[in-house]
């Protein structure tokens, strides 16, 4: 058995005595698999993950366990058993232990209740998430109305970093220096492009601009009146709202329905023209896949959405379903809204139960040198031998796919001058993966993933830039770090 | 021109689509995973394919890829003595060296001859060397001797010259000057061209002064408008001017008929920064805007830049599509 801590304890809650916490768990699993009956080469290899899941609300269970496959999903001679510290006070934990060493020999759960599984094992960037995702920005307004508060209201701190006055004045004085520089070389083009991508309310495009205008006014450059600036979402009514939002400025503004991880699909006629493009809070909602290395060997993380035996009785009894039609319900959910499943809170009920409930279970599959099908797509295999060049060879990181495309897709539209501005919850060392588990978590009706900074820096590195981080320092406590890029010489 | 080239001859800036295995294995180089004599292997091997891709594109000047070359300024800057060079600088071989030059440059071989022996031994079409250019050099070797950069340009285009004369000797038609950081500090022009003159004084070939607007990783490094080289760059002693066109656009050919440019225009019609293939009837069209400005007998045709950033089949369709493109148009001619 081979015990792997995956946090660092400094990390913890004050109080936390985790090796006693830590003991408590060790000593009865021990027991349980040394009473099993395991195969010993099994007993031998088991790897045993010590976590500490800082999310309220997650996709796992207090104890979960892990098989590796190969690439054909035939078994292979690896299982992991993962535990959340943070939930083992939970009062049916040592139920979780007991079941989770028994289905390591293939043993059914002990109540004789198997989970209902609602999907086959498929790669995080074709789960169940995304169509649960997707179903809550469509109808962000119908979720906030059920649960009585605003999406904001929902992120640890109780709001959004990308409104903060003193940043977006940091940002504008920082803009218009650059635009000053070109406009004194000569340089500076007749039009200046600037983008907000993922614009959402339109708060923060309304005071940048406001900003910049009283900064250029200011400064008698002249600056605002060429301003195009572009205001990106995937949504359009999102856009209706930015684009009322930024009022005054409005014909200074073009709405673009844009698609985060390709920007340059519908502005190529801008390619090397614009000088600036902000996102903030996009990356952590983009798709990604999860790697793990184990014994120099890359598995990718497949993931198999279930409700626990015990959940789908009481939903089924809740909402007048057999066990037979849960499965339709839920896919009818996803595809047409709550309205498809009854009256419309009895839609939201079962959305927002459904989506509590949910659960991932998760396998390793091991990776083909020659398959190169989990790279994002545009980003060749080089940065991520980049990245597993420097990490321990026990590791399980983010591929940030969707973060990767779009970074790749929005440089191709700067100027040779222009830069990218990210704000986000960054892993900035490949090496912070072994100290912490980096999500995802559940976030509201949506989810929340840490993005690889770590192999940004290494897609950025082959594609001309240089990509840099520094922590978001105008709240404090703030956990949000910004992404700069500057071109490479 | 020599004398066997048809009317429009098309040709290459230098650089060919880089594949990735070579890459991989220059980087390999740099951290020791591999040796200098097995990297030499795959220089040769990438070189004749490329030589190969653009004889079978129909290409008429053709070069050897440059796929041993890392970046147009360490290939120089690891040859030019004196030239000091901090070999732990860089883990990915496109970026640059640190480099300084503390002391006069020596002169001494920069051990180009072989590009010559190299493309004429596997291949018997026309061929062109291109050499990066004193103020592109300037601007990337950090001065810590002469006194100014029009001194140190000066300098390094004096060691350079003797390297060119010898390559002209060794049998070299073609020479190319590449210079992509005049766009970016226009105020440099007076001694940029000077350093030029001095680069080619008594070379006996066919020069061409190539200005771009930068293709580090398939980017431009500046943008603006060809307005900002003349008159100056009408006292540059080359017979060709290589300007890039395809990505831009072609207003600037109205600057050859104002400022009545005698030099050959070398004309991009072919962008590099984009994997579109342009269809060879587009590439025509830019041919015959170009014959309305400049007569076919000063006109040659190339991509605008190297191809160094272009996957391999892209690279040679798009080759194949320039060759294709001045076919048309010199059907036209007839």
């Amino acid at each position: 058995m081979i015990i792997q801590r995956n946090y660092s304890p400094s990390a913890l809650p004050k109080g936390t005595d985790v090796a006693e916490l830590t003991s408590r768990i060790i000593g009865p699993l021990t027991l349980l698999i040394e009473r099993s009956g395991i195969d010993q080469d099994n007993a031998l290899g088991l790897r045993v993950h010590l976590d500490w899941i800082q999310y309220k609300t997650c996709f796992r269970d207090p104890v979960v366990v892990r098989r590796a496959v190969d690439q054909q999903e035939q078994p292979l001679p690896l299982s992991e058993i993962a535990i959340d510290l943070r939930q083992a006070a939970t009062p049916k934990f040592e139920e979780y232990l007991t079941a989770a060493v028994e289905s390591l020999k293939g043993i059914p759960a002990s109540n004789g209740q198997d989970p209902f599984v609602l999907d086959t094992f498929k790669p995080w960037r074709e789960s169940i998430i995304w169509p649960f995702n997707r179903l809550f920005w469509q109808q962000l307004g119908d979720w906030e109305a059920y649960a009585k508060r605003g999406f904001e209201a929902a992120l640890p701190s109780g709001g959004s970093d990308a409104n903060h006055p003193d940043a977006v004045k940091e940002g504008v004085v920082e803009f218009w220096e650059l635009l000053h520089d070109l406009d004194k070389r000569g340089q500076l083009p007749h039009d200046i492009y600037a983008m907000e991508i993922g614009v959402g309310s339109g708060a923060r495009a309304r005071l940048w601009l406001d900003q910049f205008q009283t900064f250029d006014t200011e400064k008698g450059t002249g600056y605002y009146p060429r301003l195009k600036f572009l205001l990106g979402d995937y949504s359009p009514s999102t856009l209706d709202t930015a684009l009322a939002a930024v009022g005054p400025h409005a014909p200074l503004c073009s709405v673009i329905p844009i698609d985060a991880t390709n920007p340059f699909k519908v502005l190529s006629f801008l390619r090397f023209k614009i000088l600036f493009v902000h996102l903030t809070n996009v990356y952590d909602n983009l798709t990604f896949d999860e790697i793990a290395r184990r014994d120099n060997q890359l598995y990718i993380v497949e993931v198999r959405p279930y409700v626990s035996a015990a959940n789908a009785e009481k939903i089924q009894a809740e909402f007048g379903f057999d066990r037979a039609q849960l499965p339709g319900a839920i896919k009818r959910l996803l595809a047409y809204g709550p309205e498809s499943v009854g009256e419309h809170e009895k839609g939201m009920a079962f959305w927002t139960r459904i989506w509590d409930v949910l659960r991932l279970e998760e396998r390793l599959r091991a990776i083909d040198e020659g398959d190169d099908s989990h790279l994002p797509k545009g980003v060749s295999r080089s940065p991520l031998d980049d990245v597993l060049s420097e990490v321990p060879h026990d590791i399980r990181f983010h591929l940030s796919r969707g973060a990767a495309e779009s970074f790749v897709n929005t440089a191709a539209l700067l100027h040779p001058r222009g830069y990218l501005q990210v704000q986000d919850i960054f892993v900035t060392s490949i090496k912070d993966y072994v100290h912490g588990f980096r999500g995802p978590g559940k976030l509201d009706g949506s989810f929340v993933t840490w993005v690889n900074g770590a192999f940004l820096h290494a897609v950025g590195a082959r594609a001309g830039y240089h990509v840099n981080f520094a922590p978001f320092t105008h709240r404090k406590g703030s956990k949000t770090q910004v992404l700069y890029t500057k071109r490479r010489d | 021109m020599a004398s066997q080239l048809p009317p429009l001859p098309t040709t290459v800036i230098g650089s060919y689509s880089m594949p990735a295995w070579l890459e991989r294995a220059k980087n390999d180089f740099l951290q020791r995973k591999v040796s200098r004599h097995d990297l030499d292997e795959m220089y040769d091997a990438g070189r004749k394919a490329a030589i190969k891709d653009q004889e079978t594109a129909g290409i008429d000047i053709i070069s050897d890829g440059e796929l041993h070359r890392d970046n147009m300024i360490d290939y120089f800057a690891e040859r030019i003595p004196g030239v000091l060079i901090d070999h732990g600088s860089k883990r990915l071989y496109y970026d640059f060296y640190d480099s300084v030059v503390r002391s006069k440059l020596a002169t001494g071989s920069l051990g180009l001859l072989e590009e010559v022996r190299f493309l004429k031994k596997f291949s018997q079409r026309p061929s062109k060397i291109s050499v990066s250019g004193p103020h592109a050099l300037v601007k990337r070797i950090r001065n810590a001797f002469y006194p100014s950069e029009e001194a140190f340009a000066l300098d390094l285009a004096r060691v350079m010259n003797f390297e060119v004369r010898e390559l002209v000797r060794e049998g070299a038609t073609h020479i190319q000057i590449d210079e992509p950081y005049y766009s970016g500090f226009p105020e440099d022009l007076p001694w940029a061209i000077k350093a030029v003159n001095a680069l080619v004084d008594g070379v006996s070939a066919h020069v061409t002064l190539h200005i771009c607007y930068g293709n580090r990783y398939g980017k431009p490094s500046f943008e603006g408008t060809y307005r900002y080289l003349f008159p100056q760059v009408l006292e540059a002693n080359v017979q060709a001017l290589s300007l890039e066109f395809a990505r831009r656009g072609e207003d600037d050919l109205q600057l050859f008929k104002e400022f009545k440019v005698p030099f050959t225009l070398a004309m991009g019609v072919v962008d590099v920064k984009t994997n579109d293939v342009e269809p060879a009837g587009l590439i025509a069209d830019r041919i015959r805007r170009a014959l309305g400005v400049i007569p076919a007998e000063r006109l040659m045709i190339n991509p605008d830049c190297g191809l160094v950033h272009l996957p391999r089949d892209i690279a040679f369709n798009k080759l194949s599509a320039m060759a294709e493109g001045a076919r048309m148009v010199r059907e036209g001619l007839k």
